[in-house]
């Protein structure tokens, strides 16, 4: 067990090195100086107001320093939980932003992926058996499965938001409100926090309940099941024994989907302005400010790996074949 | 078992959010490591006052009291320091103020913080101003506003993390009972004077004093104290709330009373959401480039803009064709003519905007100066699109057209220009796609590419090694002001300034005389209208023959409001003020616009 | 979900050891595999699909051969039935079907190079780590955990600001060279299990070197399995090409759906101004595209595998 983990956790950490290293890289070699971009921004000033901002800024995100050793002030205040500054906030710490985003973002992914998964498996399992069902879930689902992030988002902002009005267009919650623990402000964050959370819901249902279903059909198709019918066990058994084996590649398979995901989550928040780490990328990207890219990307690679590790747990609680295997035995 | 475990990680996700929602909220100010610095004094938000109005405690804005404004904010309001050009929208303007402010459509400055008509400050040999500074005006604090905050912050111009150049004229300027008297310099530049009188913040004295060092600009200054209409109420990542100030001094002093108690400013996103917003009424007044606005004006919605008809905006700045004149063939001024008179910015107008902009005057200053041009000159001096006679011109400069159809250089290599704009600007990527499609007839190969905004600024401006590296941007940095000198310095500033922060003559046109008579212009009295009026014809005729910067179009102040909730807004036949809620706007009379606006009655 | 479960359906290979067997893939005649495809409901209806779409691709831009970004038309019109307006006007009064139909094109183009790319890399990546097992395994597996957590975004963002221009070629290598981690395990595990086989250990006894051994024996046995993965790709492929498109780091010049679905968001406003002809139809065309190769992989399976043959 210590072994099995000991290796995984190994891999892991390297996997972050390597991954942090290039994130780190990369923005450092886009052309153009995001400072003189900044002070160009403001424009109109005098030529020595300009000046002086620019060396201010350059000092403050310490970018007149040669590059080996910016390298290594990066992992000290990685190590210190310090991301650097952000030029899009102003000099804002970069820590500080991504903290105010995450929890929308978290609020949209997690209940999205946990519902989608579920739901979506038990419908794929429940198609598997009724033809009936099998006929209207599957195209369905493939419909949704095949459909983009975005373009689900967009019709569902065009029909509920702008036709029906039925759900606000935008925002994380009203602009007439502050953030209080009033019921008033829980019902304002939820109708924000819904269509996002439905596009993005629905298309991972889509594919769940496909993946599902396919994995079904294989295991009651397989050998085991063929000698408990022919030993005369019940469907019912048949099927349990069938489900239990058949979740086993979607456990992986949620670990694989990860980065697709996040990145579904990104253009589903930049459709709906919703204040998470998707929209922030955007703006990001348009004001080429790469302390807060490379600070984001560095949570999104934190937060996979993470995932990652979860997803290793739960298989190894849920399967009780690798618990044998790591003891060396065989199952 | 995994309904239950799903259900509850899904509410505690939500409750996360609501969580940290209000928490973010609460606490708004980053903790940025300069939060030690930022002075006590200014953390104490005013209590309820005498008027008894609890605005500053309330949660829920009434909607009949609020305004919701957008367009300037374009990140999360991240400081609040008045001397920060970045501040969040509001500072300067809602929450301090400026001695004077400037109506450029009138042409006439109101005195503000101060009390003396504008030109009533000067001696009689033009070498001492005399502000009188006003009675009976307060800071958010209660303190009373005093002739040593005004001298304070004229002094603070000498620090030079500020980057003001006001003492490279000014001498000194000394507290005198309720006057500041500020001394010149010889030959002091009167047009640069008249634009820091209206531009500049009054900070008061007593939070400043210990923070005038050179990190002056770390503090974020939030909850500062000023003497504005309005008071800091909240920030989050996505809006700026400001709160009414009861106590303000134009209450008593002028008459005047801004019309709403909220006013919440909207951190922009896309052009959908503010469409949107501003359809169903959820935004009031919109400042950013709406791409079929003109249709929506006359569609019926309740919305309206400053003209009900073309051009439907005030002018707000010029676009100009910037070409690096230190390349070939653009170091010709045959050949930059002769580009001009291909291009035809009516395309512009009316394909790409729709006629929400102007085509600009051939001398590219805004239609507030017109008195500053020379109207004959122009006519005999000026060019007009004609791609006929571009083509004639080419060709009497020596261009031969080559095989491809595109004129060469003289030596015979072929020419192709690069016309960049930043990757996004939507409208500036149609205008770009037309103007080649225009020099094109006329054999001039230019190629339109919009490489995301940093490199485009970095190839307009090189760097400390290398020269720039464009041929040709779309420029319109210079906002309108109170003096076309803003402008000409732009077109003809010497020396030429550093790369990183330059932000004037990026065509990096060398002319001696056109700039002594630029400083020349600066160093002559606003009264002086004749002599303003002689130096700038000099400017244009140098301008007009020599075509250092190609003017194309007068680009909006781009400004579109709903109707709903709020009426009686700025337009040509109603009050004439400016409509917007941008930087340096305020100063030049929005703030007319809050107090003459009514709330509608549902 | 589907690729993912494609992924991991064949012998999940969590500990290491690689031992769970696969079912044989016998080799079918051709004249069987006709047999079923054409009695298979899922393989007909989206191959006729496909045909309909590349039809569309190949002869849209002959029969309407206005340019995607002429604009020259009145801006803003709904769909009728004159030629040249079948699918509307945008805001700035562009053919919209004309834009549709080079989209296509352009979106079959990135997803056949974008997953053709894929599948090479992922073949090359799966087959060598799955063959050789060890430390060579090891290393490409850390290889593959690497790219699958790299936020490609970042990448692109660089890559994006060197190049003043870039094309549907650069995209579709983009994609290529950043999205084979998924096919690269499944290939890995499938190897894995059809290493120990005996016909495996007679290739080796006479003496075949590795690779050969790989293209010779092991490839031919699973090639449906390589012919569904890559249609797996090559439609997530043009997902990811529409969300690339969508944020604004697409190819610049030239059509693309996703970069339809871009300009009536960001400038057009089209939700707002009601031009639903605008961005429902490069939505749907996605959603078909996508929709058809899914179903059709499925249905391929069934025909390869009789296993899996409906109810």
């Amino acid at each position: 067990m210590r072994r099995y983990f000991g290796r995984k956790i190994l891999t892991y950490l390297i996997t972050f090195f390597v991954a942090a290293t290039i994130d780190w890289l990369i923005p450092r070699f886009m052309p153009g100086d995001p400072v003189q971009g900044l002070v160009s921004r403001t424009g109109g000033l005098s030529e020595s107001a300009s000046k002086a901002l620019y060396d201010y800024y350059n000092n403050l995100f310490g970018l007149n320093q040669p590059l080996p050793v910016q390298y290594l002030n990066f992992w000290t205040s990685l190590l210190h939980g310090n991301l650097g500054l952000s030029v899009y906030g102003n000099g804002t710490p970069v820590i500080d932003m991504i903290m105010g985003a995450i929890p929308y973002t978290l609020g949209l992914l997690i209940p999205a992926i946990l519902l989608s998964w579920w739901l979506g498996n038990s419908f794929g399992a429940l198609a598997a058996r009724r033809r009936f069902l099998d006929n209207t879930v599957l195209p369905i689902g493939y419909i949704l499965t095949a459909t983009p992030y975005m373009w689900l988002a967009l019709v569902l902002s065009f029909l509920l938001s702008i036709n029906f009005k039925i759900f606000p267009l935008a925002g994380g919650y009203g602009f007439n409100l502050e953030p209080t623990l009033t019921w008033l402000f829980f019902t304002d964050l939820v109708a924000h926090w819904f269509l996002p959370f439905l596009s993005l819901f629905m298309v991972m249902f889509g594919g769940w309940a496909i993946g599902m279903r396919n994995m079904i059909i294989y295991e009651l198709e397989s050998d085991y099941s063929r000698y408990l019918e022919a030993l005369g066990a019940p469907q019912s058994l048949v099927r349990k024994y069938a489900f239990r084996n058949a979740m086993l590649p979607q456990i992986t398979g949620l670990a694989l989907q990860l980065g697709v995901i996040v990145a579904g989550a990104l253009v589903t928040e930049i459709v709906f302005s919703y204040p998470g780490l998707g929209h922030l990328v955007f703006a990001a990207i348009q004001s080429g400010d790469y302390f807060l890219l490379q600070g984001i990307f560095l949570f999104i690679i934190i937060g996979v790996l993470l995932a990652n590790f979860i997803v290793d747990i739960v298989y190894v609680i849920v399967d009780p074949r690798t618990r044998v295997a790591m003891r060396g035995g065989t199952a | 078992m995994q309904l239950g475990k799903s259900r509850v990680v899904a509410l505690l996700a939500v409750a996360s959010i609501v969580a940290t929602a209000c928490g973010s909220s609460a606490t708004a100010s980053p903790t940025a490591p300069a939060q030690a610095t930022n002075g006590t004094p200014a953390t104490q938000a005013p209590a309820a006052t005498a008027t008894g109005l609890p605005a500053t405690d309330t949660t829920v804005y009434p909607r009949n009291e609020t305004l919701y404004t957008s367009g300037k904010q374009w990140g999360a309001p991240s400081t609040w320091n008045p001397m920060d050009p970045n501040a969040a929208m509001g500072v300067v303007g809602l929450q301090y103020e400026t001695l004077f402010l400037y109506d450029p459509i009138k042409d006439t400055y109101t005195p503000w913080l101060a009390s003396n008509n504008v030109s009533d400050g000067w001696n009689s040999d033009k070498t001492t101003y005399t502000i009188t500074v006003r009675q009976g005006v307060t800071w958010s604090d209660g303190s009373a506003l005093t002739a040593d905050d005004v001298a304070f912050t004229i002094n603070l111009a000498q620090n030079t993390a500020i980057g003001s150049n006001l003492f490279t004229f000014v001498d000194s300027a000394t507290v005198s009972g309720n006057t500041v008297v500020v001394k010149f310099k010889a030959n002091p530049a009167y047009q640069e004077w008249m634009q820091w009188l209206y531009n500049t913040p009054i900070v008061p004295k007593a939070v400043w004093s210990p923070l005038n060092n050179a990190d002056i600009l770390k503090n974020l200054n939030q909850n500062g104290i000023g003497t504005g209409p309005y008071l800091y109420k909240t920030a989050a990542q996505d809006r700026m709330v400001w709160v009414k100030n009861p106590n303000w001094w134009a209450i008593k002093a002028l008459n005047l009373n801004v019309a709403p108690t909220y006013i919440v400013d909207i951190v922009n996103s896309s052009n959908n959401v503010a469409l949107g917003q501003l359809l169903s009424g959820g935004l009031d007044l919109d400042n950013n480039y709406l791409p079929g606005i003109a249709q929506i004006v006359n569609g019926g919605y309740n919305i309206t803009t400053y003209y009900s008809g073309a051009p439907y905006m005030l002018s707000g700045n010029t676009a100009w064709l910037v070409p690096n004149t230190k390349k070939k063939p653009l170091d010709d001024p045959a050949f930059r003519k002769a580009l001009a008179e291909s291009i035809n910015p009516n395309d512009v107008v009316v394909k790409d905007y729709g006629n929400i902009v102007a085509a600009a005057d051939p001398t590219g200053l805004l239609p507030e100066w017109n008195k500053y041009i020379d109207q004959a000159q122009v006519k005999s001096l000026g060019t007009t699109f004609n791609t006929a006679k571009a083509k004639a011109d080419l060709a009497a400069a020596g261009y031969k057209v080559g095989s491809d159809g595109f004129v060469t250089n003289k030596d015979g290599s072929p020419i192709k220009l690069n016309l960049e704009v930043p990757d996004g600007w939507s409208d500036w990527m149609e205008a770009e796609n037309l103007i080649a499609a225009d020099a094109k007839l006329a054999g001039i190969n230019i190629d339109p590419t919009h490489p995301d905004y940093n490199t485009v600024v970095a190839d307009r401006n090189g760097s400390a090694s290398a020269d720039p590296t464009f041929d040709l941007v779309i420029n319109n940095d210079v906002q309108i002001g109170s003096t076309p000198w803003t402008y000409y310095d732009y077109i003809f500033r010497q020396p030429l300034q550093p790369a990183a922060s330059r932000n004037r003559n990026y065509e990096q046109y060398s002319n001696p005389t056109a700039w002594a008579l630029v400083q020349k212009l600066d160093q002559t009295p606003v009264e002086d209208t004749a002599d303003m009026q002689s130096i700038c014809s000099q400017l244009q005729k140098i301008q007009l023959t020599d075509m250092p910067v190609i003017p194309l179009w007068y680009n909006g102040e781009w400004s579109q409001v709903n109707n709903t909730y709020w009426t009686n807004w700025p337009s040509d036949t109603g009050n004439q003020v400016q409509p917007a809620t941008w930087n340096g706007y305020w100063q030049m009379g929005a703030i007319f616009m809050l107090t003459n606006l009514k709330a509608v009655t549902h | 979900m589907t690729a993912a479960s494609e992924a991991t359906r064949k012998p999940v290979d969590v500990a290491g050891d690689g031992e769970k067997d696969s079912a044989p893939q016998a080799r079918r005649t051709r004249g069987e595999i006709v047999f079923f495809a054409v009695r298979s409901r899922k393989f007909m209806i989206s191959a006729g699909l496909l045909l309909v779409l590349i039809g569309i691709a190949v002869l849209g831009p002959i029969i309407d051969p206005t340019d995607p970004v002429a604009q020259a038309a009145t801006p803003m019109r709904s769909p009728t039935l004159d030629p040249g307006n079948w699918f509307g006007t945008t805001y700035f009064g562009d053919d919209v079907f004309a834009q549709f139909a080079n989209g296509l094109r352009a979106s079959f183009f990135v997803g056949l190079l974008g997953g053709g790319l894929a599948a090479l890399i992922g073949m090359a990546v799966g087959f060598t780590a799955g063959y050789r097992g060890g430390w060579i395994d090891e290393i490409l597996n850390m290889i593959t955990n690497i790219f699958l957590v790299i936020p490609t975004l970042a990448v692109l963002l660089v890559i994006t600001s060197y190049l003043k221009a870039r094309g549907v070629l650069f995209e579709a290598v983009f994609i290529g060279v950043t999205s084979w981690p998924w096919a690269a395990r499944a290939i890995r595990a499938q190897t894995f299990s059809l290493r120990s086989r005996d016909f495996i250990d007679l290739a080796k006894l006479s003496g075949r070197r590795g690779w050969k051994i790989i293209v010779t024996e092991i490839a031919p046995n699973m090639s449906s399995y390589l012919f569904l993965t890559f249609i797996l790709l090559f439609g997530g492929a043009i997902l990811i090409a529409a969300s690339l498109d969508f944020i604004g780091l697409g190819p610049t010049g030239g059509m693309s759906l996703g970069l339809m679905l871009f300009d009536a968001v960001t400038y057009g406003a089209a939700l707002l101004l009601g031009l639903w002809w605008w961005f429902i139809p490069p939505g749907v065309g996605i959603v078909a595209l996508v929709g058809a190769l899914y179903v059709m992989n499925v249905g391929l399976d069934e025909i390869f595998n009789p296993k899996l043959r409906e109810m």
